[in-house]
């Protein structure tokens, strides 16, 4: 018996840590920790609810826009304030943009290559290699001259012994499958995914006015002036450029990010079976239709036990399912108690002690609805969506199967889905899903605008007292949730609840593991001191909790990743 | 010539806001040449991708760690940020300023001309302020920052009545009263 300990806790960051217990090459139990504190909330107490958002976008490097988001729907929810249609559909575009941003770069740039071999694209056929790609999409960037070029360029920095940004990666690992072929492929598209990447960042600079962290938000609506005939409002070239930068990467989504999950899917179907975990899933409904929130373009709801028949929705932003079920124990973390309780009513007391598997040992609460773990993310997404009958998803999700399973020469139901590549699958899936209805949003708003409809903004009142509000967002990586307690038009208390920590979650007091560390369970480990099988299922939720500061460490040495006792 | 000057950090987590927090000095002292963006990118790990492609020349701001007391001012180039491989990684939003020069690199779109500048924090942890001796060492980073763009072609012009550098974040209150 082994035990590993995955650890870049030597970074002045403090990230997540992943403990796992080895027994005959598979993980017989994890324990997943965030090494960090995550006690910003307490900067926003006592200050206007209106600016919470400004700082709560500041939580996250990466999710800053859906913290802003999530704020302004808490403060309007505990208001009962309407927010126009224009403006919904604003931040819906903007929702839309950051999550197929978000997805591209995780796939391509933060996960890809724990599938993919990038030393062994070196022996692909640039010719065979195009004929591959050629079968199965009609992408205009797959030619045998591109897919060369890469490989010159990639032979260039190995010769130069160097590999770039693959550094560090596990090449030539047992666990890598795919044939050269595919390897050059994906090398091509990691190169190309960067150009959609800003592409898409457009569209969220066009509305927010800047990125990462936008700047046209506000409780009641948004900030962004309409007038289609001055130069410095939203106007119609400005609409225009929209819609080109959302063609563009609607086409990479289709024709590269699709077929590329297919195949790695189909040539890894052992990976359909590991890294399932907790099976009861949890998302909310998006992309508001009204000016309410009780109309969806996204459906939201809960699944318990992997069973689609459990389905129940959650309809509306001021839904008391959501409202009622949310808990949060820190039985096994580091904060002074040993509590469970709704987010209106915590507080965030850090107590910290060492690393304790039987006690304390994260610095992440441990989120239940109705005092059970859930998964959220994607795949949550995907599967509330399917059960509720949702057509583009349903279609999107069959359409994967089919492909994949084409690939693969055998039958895949969606059954596969709740797994480590079924996440993945998932996230391709719903990008499709969100590039459709970003272009119907774009429509909405601009026959909104064309009917001479040019509001976005009601001004919020408070009253004197006390108001309880909150507000979800279904993030690229799942549910968020922001609660709030406003006090005499002051912030009282302010609780995150946010997707990384519904999956990345300690224990609670039932001692029932979170999603990470249930997932792990029954992966296989080749190599204990390459522990590339636990990195896959991990990334496969794109875990979110390492970036709340960024200090540059220019002088420190290669830091030993892995500790196997 | 398409230049850029990043602050990274986080401004709710003390001295790590040190990036943004120059970000903003600088925009309240100096104008700049149309070809010099100014930019406030927070912590993006990865994300930070579209503010280097097609850049010819960077400057980056943010806290650095080295073995040396707080507020001590640190300068690298190029090479040197590149001389080591990057981190391990867990987390996939670990990698950040080494991870996308080498990507965009590897893509032939990176910058050439990279520097950064930094400081060492004293403190890093919830907290909306620098802390002193951090903040004592914004004034020489805006020089050397100064001094980059001078050698780079665009020195940027400092302004007859500067604007009081008060970044949003460090405010009580900042929006108006309704």
């Amino acid at each position: 018996m082994a035990k590993i300990t995955i650890d870049p806790v030597t970074r002045i960051e403090g990230h997540l840590r992943v403990d796992a217990q080895i027994d005959g090459g598979h993980v017989t139990k994890a324990w997943s920790s965030g090494q960090m504190f995550r006690g910003i909330e307490r900067i926003l107490q006592g200050r206007d609810p209106r600016e919470a958002w400004l700082f709560t976008q500041r939580f996250c490097g990466v999710c800053t826009t859906v913290h802003a988001i999530a704020s302004v729907r808490a403060v309007e929810n505990a208001l009962g304030l309407e927010v126009p249609l224009n403006a919904q559909y604003i931040r819906n575009l903007i929702v839309a943009a950051h999550a197929m941003h978000d997805h591209i770069v995780h796939f391509y740039h933060l996960s890809a290559l724990d599938w993919v071999d990038v030393v062994s694209a070196l022996k692909a056929d640039p010719a065979k290699t195009s004929q591959l790609a050629e079968s199965l999409s009609p992408w205009k960037h797959n030619s045998k001259s591109e897919l060369k070029g890469v490989q010159d360029r990639l032979k260039a920095f190995v010769e130069a012994g160097q590999l770039g940004p693959f550094t560090n990666g596990y090449w030539g690992h047992p666990a890598m499958k795919l044939p050269p072929e595919v390897n050059l492929l994906a090398v091509s598209h990691y190169l190309q995914a960067l150009e959609y990447q800003q592409k898409v960042n457009k569209i969220v600079a066009i509305l927010g006015g800047k990125t990462p962290n936008i700047q046209n938000l506000a409780v009641g609506g948004v900030a962004n002036a309409i007038n289609l005939d001055n130069d410095q409002t939203l106007n119609m070239p400005k609409l225009f450029a929209i819609k080109e930068a959302l063609d563009e990467v609607s086409s990479f989504i289709q024709q590269v990010y699709f077929v590329d999950v297919c195949a790695v899917a189909a040539m890894y179907p052992d990976w359909l079976g590991y890294g399932k975990g907790v099976t009861n899933y949890l998302s909310v409904p998006d992309l508001p239709l009204d000016t309410k929130g009780t109309k969806f373009d996204f459906p939201g709801g809960t699944i318990m036990n992997a069973d689609l028949k459990t389905v129940r929705e959650i309809k509306a932003f001021d839904e008391p399912y959501f409202r009622e079920n949310v808990s949060e124990s820190i039985a096994h973390a580091w904060y002074d108690g040993d509590w469970s309780r709704h987010p209106w009513d915590e507080d965030t007391e850090p107590k910290y002690s060492t690393f304790d598997d039987k006690g304390k040992y994260s610095w992440v609460k441990a989120p239940r609805f109705q005092g059970k773990p859930m998964q959220v993310g994607p795949l949550a997404q995907v599967l509330v969506g399917v059960a509720l009958g949702h057509e583009p998803t349903v279609r999107w999700a069959t359409k994967t199967l089919e492909t994949a399973g084409a690939v693969a020469q055998m039958k895949l139901g969606p059954e596969v889905l709740h797994s480590t590549l079924g996440r993945h699958a998932a996230r391709m899936i719903r990008t499709n899903v969100i590039a459709e209805l970003a272009q119907k949003h774009w429509t909405l708003l601009a026959e909104n605008i064309g009917k001479g409809d040019v509001t976005s903004f009601n001004k919020p009142t408070f009253p004197a007292g006390e108001q309880r509000g909150f507000g979800f967002h279904e993030a690229p990586r799942g549910t968020l949730s922001h609660w709030i307690v406003i006090r005499d038009a002051k912030i009282h208390n302010y609780q995150a609840v946010v997707p990384s920590t519904w999956n990345a979650g300690p224990r609670d007091e039932k001692d029932q593991p979170g999603p990470y560390e249930a997932s792990l369970v029954g992966n296989p480990v080749a190599d204990a001191e390459q522990p590339l099988e636990l990195l896959r299922t991990i990334h496969s939720f794109d875990p979110c909790l390492a970036c709340a500061v960024h200090t540059s460490d220019i002088e420190g040495k290669e830091i030993a990743r892995v500790k196997v006792l | 010539m398409d230049i850029r000057v990043i602050g990274l950090g986080n401004v709710l987590m003390g001295d790590d806001g040190f990036g943004p927090f120059v970000i903003e000095t600088l925009l309240a002292e100096y104008d700049f040449a149309e070809s010099v963006s100014v930019i406030d990118a927070g912590t993006p790990g990865l994300d930070l991708a579209p503010f280097l492609i097609g850049a010819d020349a960077v400057i980056v701001i943010d806290s650095v760690r080295a073995d040396a007391p707080p507020g001590t001012q640190r300068l690298y180039r190029h090479d040197a940020i590149l001389a080591h491989p990057p981190q391990p990684r867990l987390g996939p939003h670990d990698p950040g300023l080494k991870q996308t020069l080498l990507a965009l690199e590897f893509a032939g779109r990176g910058p050439t001309d990279v520097v950064l500048v930094g400081v060492v924090p004293k403190t890093v942890a919830p907290s909306a302020r620098l802390s002193s001796v951090v903040r004592g060492a914004v004034p020489a980073v805006v020089n050397a920052c100064v001094a980059e763009l001078d050698r780079l072609g665009a020195p940027p012009r400092r302004r007859p009545a500067p604007a009081v550098v008060a970044p949003w974040w460090t405010a009580d209150a900042s929006l108006p009263a309704l």
